[in-house]
């Protein structure tokens, strides 16, 4: 019995997330693996995904590299005949993923911190500080290679090299806070 | 006469009695004002149950009866029977629903009998004003209307011509045999669709109570059961039927070119046409907006070489008043158009084929004389066959088309069949073979060598990764059963397109004064007990309007609707209820408010006395109009002011 208890938790818990409510309405057609632009580097396909949601393999999907593969193209959003929104469940499941201490396989994760952490700061994205701070997070010796394009840039005056701030940061920092004090950061 | 009122409460076994304290609530019962009677009783709706008030009314004098059990929707009909047999009229019944309404849906027994006896209050004081009133009876015209001459409509012609009664079968189209005769093959028997169509088709072209009108229209409809008046609109063929004698030199001689619709712009057609060779009639009609002789006012080549005269370029729409007494609509369905879906690339990708085409294309007297062919005139080896495109889709429509499953792995075997050692692949969500003998197709095509793939296919694609898909198509599919994304080249690709409505179908549908489900199909009066019939009396439906289906089932829904108008004809009369709207006319100030409230068009004016007046036979007893006319001028008949005030304060004492 402990093992349906279980079950029901998961898919309650991702069902609950923002957009993913329709994920028990999924016909398992395949459109969205078929689709996928990534999948060949998925452990379980996005379809395997939702099946291992609803299965309530919890463990097993989040130590795979499955979900960190998304590269949010949203083409099985579009195709999905049911408008399950697999993309938003993949994200869904990273957040879960984080929250509970998995480590995810992919640098997406540093990515997407830098470039968010960077509109906060910014109110924009600011190019060369982003960049900067995730080869710096990631790989310093990778940034050796981007330096003729960032020279380029610069010169062409296509990439400033200090930060433009939008007006009010201060007002944009109070609604990402009440935003990420529902979930979302 | 004083009334004395009868009060019965049912146990409905345990459905009821399980939850409402019925000796109760017959207790309470015999208090109300000018009950004389009341009892409880395991089934009223068994013999003893009826017994019980025929003998009451008998020897108690009741002369008013209340039950409280189920829903009239179930037992109006029965008690109302057994209180005439009683000696009464029927209308001196009322029904307190106080299963449906009551112990069914209460769960707390105290408070499920304290309803149940508010619901028999309410019925009593209503019962108390309750008057006699008469069902009508109108008789019924003999001759049937079928609008739509596919497999349906022409089943249901013989049907009910072969008893002896007149059909006008009419078909937009310049022949009769709809969807049925472009197919090639049937499954899961595979006989040849025009062998087994085309000997109906001549039946109904040649059968002296059929008057078929092919290339028309329905006009307009008014009427009720019983009694249609419809006025059809016969397009100018500019061929006189009369003269014609069906030779096609017209068609040989035309210069004018023009994509034929029957072989679904695989081939052309003259402007001049029969659209195909066993056309009923025989026929031929001149496509005005193509031909040269309409459009520059010249050529007139089929005139010229016609031996009989028969052609006729001053020929004009003739417009026929006829009178029925039912009505059948047989008007079929309309292929899904793919080229929406752009990731499979219809239209823009060669070698992308919905069924129709491929039904034209394997079919001998197609196009391609029964070759499959891709655009370069060669054969293909490998095809892939993908299931539910547009059907199980809430982009397009969410219901399964019902067919596309049988007719794909048809696709299937007539491939194996046509070329040798030709890979065949269908790329399905669910098979579903329901039918007689159709999961034993499935395994026959499965034994011929077909390869199954659980999974919609992402993307039909020609931009090849790898040196193998250079030049092919490629579908880029999971095997969900595998769990891996794999990419298959083929030479060409059949889209299982569904089933949807015509495009007119609102349209007809209010023509008919019947409705349109979500979908669009026509909906029927019940899904279960009443597939063919209308909420309009006297209209019936058949076939693919109703909804998608194969033939088997259309061939019986026809026969059906055909067996129901057969009832009404035979019996010669219909009962309308008595439950209808009456104009006080000397209330009525002629604003005429009703006359467009009335969804059934049962109001009209009379100009000659300044009012309005209710056609009793078209009324359902909606009461919209008794509630919009501004002159409180309209009494509903066994739902007055009086009646509907009683009830109301039964329930509030």
């Amino acid at each position: 019995m402990g093992d349906s208890v279980q079950t029901t938790t998961f898919l309650d818990e991702v069902a609950s997330l923002p957009a993913c409510d329709k994920i028990n309405e999924c016909i398992q057609c395949g459109v969205c693996s078929g689709s996928c632009t990534t999948a060949t580097h998925w452990e379980y396909t996005p379809r395997k995904v939702i099946a291992l949601v609803r299965a309530g393999m919890k463990d097993e999907l989040l130590k795979s590299n499955s979900i960190w593969f998304c590269v949010s193209c949203y083409l099985c959003t579009a195709r999905c005949p049911r408008d399950i929104k697999p993309a938003s469940i993949m994200h869904g499941l990273e957040s879960i993923a984080l929250k509970e201490g998995y480590k995810p396989p992919t640098k997406t994760t540093t990515m997407y911190r830098t470039f968010s952490d960077s509109i906060v700061n910014n109110g924009r994205v600011y190019e060369f500080g982003f960049m900067f701070k995730y080869y710096l997070k990631t790989n310093p010796f990778a940034a050796i290679k981007m330096i003729p394009m960032a020279l380029s840039l610069l010169t062409h005056k296509r990439m400033p090299l200090f930060a433009k701030k939008v007006k009010g940061t201060a007002d944009l920092k109070t609604i990402i806070n009440k935003l990420s004090a529902g979930g979302g950061r | 006469m004083e009334p004395k009122i009868g009060v019965y409460v049912c146990h409905c076994g345990s459905n009821i009695a399980g939850v409402v304290d019925v000796e109760k609530v017959a207790e309470f019962a015999r208090t109300l004002p000018s009950v004389v009677v009341a009892r409880d009783y395991k089934f009223m709706c068994s013999d003893p149950g009826q017994d019980l008030i025929k003998k009451d009314i008998k020897e108690l004098g009741v002369n008013r009866v209340v039950v409280a059990s189920c829903s009239p929707q179930m037992h109006e009909p029965t008690f109302r029977r057994a209180v005439q047999e009683g000696g009464l009229n029927p209308y001196y019944f009322e029904m307190a629903n106080i299963r449906e309404h009551c112990s069914w849906v209460t769960e707390n027994p105290k408070e499920a009998t304290e309803k149940a006896k508010a619901l028999v209050s309410a019925a009593v004081r209503r019962v108390f004003y309750h008057q006699p009133l008469e069902n009508k009876e109108v008789p019924v015209h003999p001759d049937t209307l079928i609008v739509g001459g596919g497999i349906a409509g022409i089943q249901a012609a013989l049907e009910i011509a072969n008893s002896g009664h007149k059909v006008y079968l009419v078909e937009k189209g310049p022949s009769i045999g709809g969807h049925m005769m472009q197919l090639d093959k049937t499954f899961p028997t595979l006989d040849c669709s025009a062998c087994i169509l085309t000997p109906k088709m001549s039946l109904v072209g040649a059968h002296p109570q059929i008057e078929l009108l092919t290339y028309s229209e329905i006009d307009y409809v008014s009427g009720y059961v019983g009694n249609f008046r419809v006025k059809i609109r016969k397009k100018a063929r500019y061929v006189d039927a009369s003269l014609c004698s069906g030779c096609g030199i017209c068609s040989t001689k035309c210069p004018i070119k023009v994509d034929s619709e029957f072989d679904e712009k695989l081939a052309k057609r003259k402007a001049i046409y029969t659209p195909f060779a066993q056309a009923v009639p025989n026929v031929p009609v001149i496509e005005k907006e193509k031909c040269t002789y309409f459009l520059k006012g010249k050529c007139r080549a089929c005139e010229k070489f016609c031996e009989r005269n028969a052609i006729n370029f001053q020929q004009e729409d003739e417009i026929l008043d006829i009178e029925v007494g039912n009505i059948i609509l047989t008007t079929g369905f309309k292929l899904f158009d793919p080229s929406p879906i752009k990731e499979y690339g219809y239209g823009r990708l060669d070698n992308v084929i919905t069924s129709l085409e491929f039904e034209r294309m394997v079919n001998s007297a197609g196009p391609t004389t029964g070759k499959v062919l891709l655009k370069n005139g060669k054969e293909p080896k490998s095809v892939a066959i993908i299931h539910c495109v547009g059907s199980r889709d809430e982009k397009y429509h969410e219901y399964c088309s019902r067919v596309c499953c049988m007719y794909g792995m048809k696709f299937a075997h007539l491939l194996k069949e046509h070329i040798h050692g030709s890979k065949v692949y269908e790329f399905y969500i669910d098979i579903r073979s329901f039918g007689k003998g159709y999961e034993e197709f499935y395994n026959r095509v499965q034994k011929e060598g077909t390869v199954f793939f659980r999974g919609r296919p992402g993307e039909v694609t020609d931009v090849a990764q790898t040196p193998e898909e250079k030049g092919k198509l490629i579908v880029q599919f999971e095997d969900t059963l595998v769990g891996k994304q794999s990419r298959l080249p083929v030479d060409m690709v059949v889209l299982c397109s569904g089933i949807e409505p015509q495009a007119d179908a609102q349209e007809t549908a209010h023509k008919f004064n019947i409705s349109c489900g979500k979908e669009n199909f026509f909906t029927e009066k019940h899904p279960k007990l009443d597939p063919v019939a209308t909420m309009t009396d006297g209209v019936f439906i058949a076939g693919c309007c109703q909804g998608p289906k194969d033939i088997p089932d259309t061939v019986a829904q026809a026969s059906a609707a055909a067996a129901r108008v057969l009832a009404l004809i035979n019996k010669g009369k219909v009962e309308i209820e008595a439950d209808t709207a009456f104009i006080d006319e000397a209330m009525c100030s002629g604003c005429r408010v009703c006359n467009l409230l009335c969804p059934y068009s049962a109001i009209s004016y009379i100009e000659k006395d300044k009012v309005s007046r209710v056609n009793e036979a078209l009324c359902k007893g909606c009461g919209t109009c008794v509630a919009g006319c501004p002159s409180g001028a309209i009494i509903h008949k066994h739902f007055t002011n009086e009646q509907i005030n009683a009830e109301i304060e039964g329930i509030l004492v």
